[in-house]
């Protein structure tokens, strides 16, 4: 029953909804005549946390996958690298700027993550890094950041 | 009358050369991103949206609009030639389509999906065109409680059509609409949920949610799967199919134009339903029901006249009562904030250039399809080539510009990498991010309208029954909220749910 992923989905939104609940109460809930801004909130999360409830009760009888199923043969690692390079980019992207980060995005992404050989990944991320920032930034005078840290 | 000369308004806007372009630029993006497995015409939507800014609103909606009814164009050639939908309302496609490819018939299996799109999406303009005036004549009486209750019949329908869990879906609706919620308060100007971060003050932005709970959760989804693709390698032949496939495929796109047709107008993945309805159907009235999944021609005509009917047929709850049926016209209903224009009964007195030219543009978007999709063929084969290794880096970079470019704010592309991530987990999970998104953007609407009515009803509840049109819908709500009880219903729920995911 522990291992059931609807118990822990269900849970998880069951968290979510007590505290959406709990916002809408503090948010003040008005009256019927006019109701106020947390009236919806607080409805809206006891009713999340009704359907929760009906989904970790599922898990509970033992209904759904376990945990260890969702991932069984799925390349995760991967996933896991995509995200961790994503952050760092999100991170990165107004200290070092746009194309430093995206050239460095795409070239991990092509080399590390899911490798193409090197005389294809280097040409593609520079052309891609270099032409999005020329379109966006000289054509259509969108402001990309060029890199505090250079500045 | 007035339906041909608002007609003759519209072609004059949408032969105008700049919307030309831009009607152009999104069937031909549309076909792309249809042919692209792994990127969609939601994810292109919210990829360009920023790029329509610059434009007027009639070209910016052109184009939008003409991503979505090119990408169900598109979607056929990657489901006949890889047996990978390029988009969901194509997955029906693969069973006959790909069996046509491999016995040598691609071509009349392209050139009749192709065909069928074309009468099909010819059908749904004219009846949009027909229809909407009336109906947005009948809309101005709405007040609302109407649209109150319209859109929770809305999401209720999203919920019941989505697969697996009805429980998992309305708890994602609940999520949407909360997260839609997040900002100031529209009445009070109270600012809500946004734990004193001055981003979250204008509440979260569409792209960003959008671009990450399909955009990135796709890409990270098939990363995670070793994707194999195999295009069929011979000749692809003559596409226009011969006399005795004409003959087998004309009832079948009649029957699935108009299917689609009405089913595209219900709140819910149209297209995709349409589609996997047209060939339970097609498969039933058939003589022959053994060929089905063989190869046979009527399994890809009627399908897919469906889907591309069912796009069309998505426009008329938005353009007549600003209320977007699924997720990709919740797109096109940003597409119209953006742009300071609110579809819905008063577009057509308002907006004519953008109502009527937008219809006009679809005719010819549609006549530009054909060609795009019938000569062209070979050129989509080779972008079908392309290694996904090679696309999603650069997919994915689109995705951070796009999202960037939309706010000018790297917290949208921390929001859209928290998407990403709460939409890979999501469907890992079993939860659908189709209803999340519509009531992302019903919610404030629909907060709006219930605060309305109850001040308007001095607090009774009464008014959301008593109002004929808010009570009918909120009825047929509560029966299909009810449905999953009856153990008839819910297997023939489970068993739609199923189909669509085999």
């Amino acid at each position: 029953m522990i291992r059931r992923a609807e118990l822990w989905g269900g849970l998880f939104w069951l968290a979510v909804g007590a505290f959406v609940a709990w916002q809408g109460w503090l948010l003040g809930l008005g009256t019927l005549h006019e109701p106020g801004s947390g009236f919806l909130f607080f409805w809206l999360g006891l009713v999340m946390c009704a359907f929760s409830v009906t989904i970790a009760l599922a898990g509970m009888r033992g209904q759904g996958p376990e945990l260890a199923d969702l991932w069984r043969g799925a390349r995760w690692g991967r996933v896991l690298l995509v995200i961790a390079a994503l952050i760092v980019y999100g991170v990165a992207f107004e200290p070092l700027g746009f194309v430093p980060c995206t050239l460095a995005l795409l070239l991990f992404l092509m080399t590390v993550v899911d490798p193409v050989p090197l005389k294809l990944s280097v040409p593609i991320s520079a052309a891609a890094a270099v032409g999005v920032w020329y379109v966006l930034q000289k054509l259509l005078l969108i402001q990309l950041p060029h890199g505090t840290l250079f500045e | 009358m007035e339906v041909l000369s608002g007609l003759m308004h519209g072609f004059g806007v949408a032969l105008d050369p700049i919307n030309l372009l831009y009607c152009f630029i999104g069937v031909f993006i549309g076909t792309l991103v249809g042919v692209l497995p792994g990127i969609g015409p939601i994810s292109a939507m919210s990829l360009l949206l920023p790029v329509t800014l610059s434009g007027t609103p009639e070209a910016g909606i052109i184009m939008m609009a003409g991503i979505y009814y090119g990408s169900m164009y598109g979607g056929s050639t990657t489901s006949i030639l890889v047996n990978i939908p390029g988009e969901a309302a194509s997955v029906v496609t693969c069973i006959d389509g790909h069996e046509m490819a491999k016995i040598g018939r691609a071509g009349p299996a392209l050139g009749i999906a192709a065909l069928g799109s074309f009468v099909a999406g010819t059908f749904a303009i004219v009846v949009l065109m027909l229809v909407a005036p009336t109906l947005a004549k009948v809309a101005v009486a709405f007040g609302p409680a109407e649209y109150f209750s319209l859109m929770v019949l809305g999401l209720t329908i999203l919920s019941f059509l989505t697969q697996g869990s009805m429980a998992k879906a309305l708890l994602m609706a609940c999520v949407g609409v909360v997260i839609g919620l997040i900002g100031l308060d529209q009445i009070t100007g109270f600012p809500r949920l946004t734990f004193d971060r001055l981003e979250l003050v204008d509440g979260i932005g569409l792209v960003p949610v959008v671009m990450g709970l399909f955009g990135v959760t796709e890409i990270l989804c098939n990363l995670e799967q070793q994707v194999r693709r195999d295009v069929v390698q011979s000749r692809i032949g003559s596409l226009w199919p011969d006399k005795a496939d004409m003959k087998a495929s004309a009832a079948p796109i009649a029957r699935g134009t108009v299917l689609g047709f009405l089913l595209g107008i219900l709140p819910g993945g149209g297209a995709v339903i349409s589609s996997f309805a047209s060939y339970a159907l097609e498969r039933r009235l058939s003589k022959t029901p053994g060929r089905f999944g063989k190869g046979a021609i009527e399994g890809v005509a009627g399908p897919e006249a469906a889907n591309n009917a069912a796009a069309g047929g998505a426009f008329i709850p938005l353009l007549t009562l600003g209320i977007p049926p699924n997720v990709v016209m919740a797109l096109l209903l940003g597409a119209f904030v953006v742009h300071n224009v609110q579809p819905g009964p008063l577009l057509m007195t308002q907006h004519p250039q953008v109502f009527w030219g937008v219809i006009a543009s679809m005719y010819i978007g549609n006549i530009m399809l054909l060609v795009l999709n019938m000569p062209l063929i070979g050129m989509w084969v080779q972008v079908l080539k392309a290694p996904y290794r090679i696309l999603f880096p650069l997919i994915l970079m689109f995705c951070i510009v796009g999202v960037f470019a939309s706010g000018n704010a790297v917290f949208d592309v921390f929001v859209m990498i928290g998407s990403g991530v709460a939409g890979y987990l999501m469907r890992k999970f079993g939860y659908e991010a189709a209803p999340l998104v519509l009531a992302f953007v019903l919610g404030p609407m629909l907060e709006n309208n219930l605060r309305k009515s109850l001040i308007l009803s001095h607090g009774s509840f009464e008014i959301f029954v008593t109002r004929p049109i808010s009570l009918l819908c909120l009825l047929v709500a509560v029966l299909l909220l009810l449905a999953p009880l009856l153990p008839a219903l819910r297997r023939k729920r489970e068993k739609v749910a199923l189909d669509v995911t085999d």
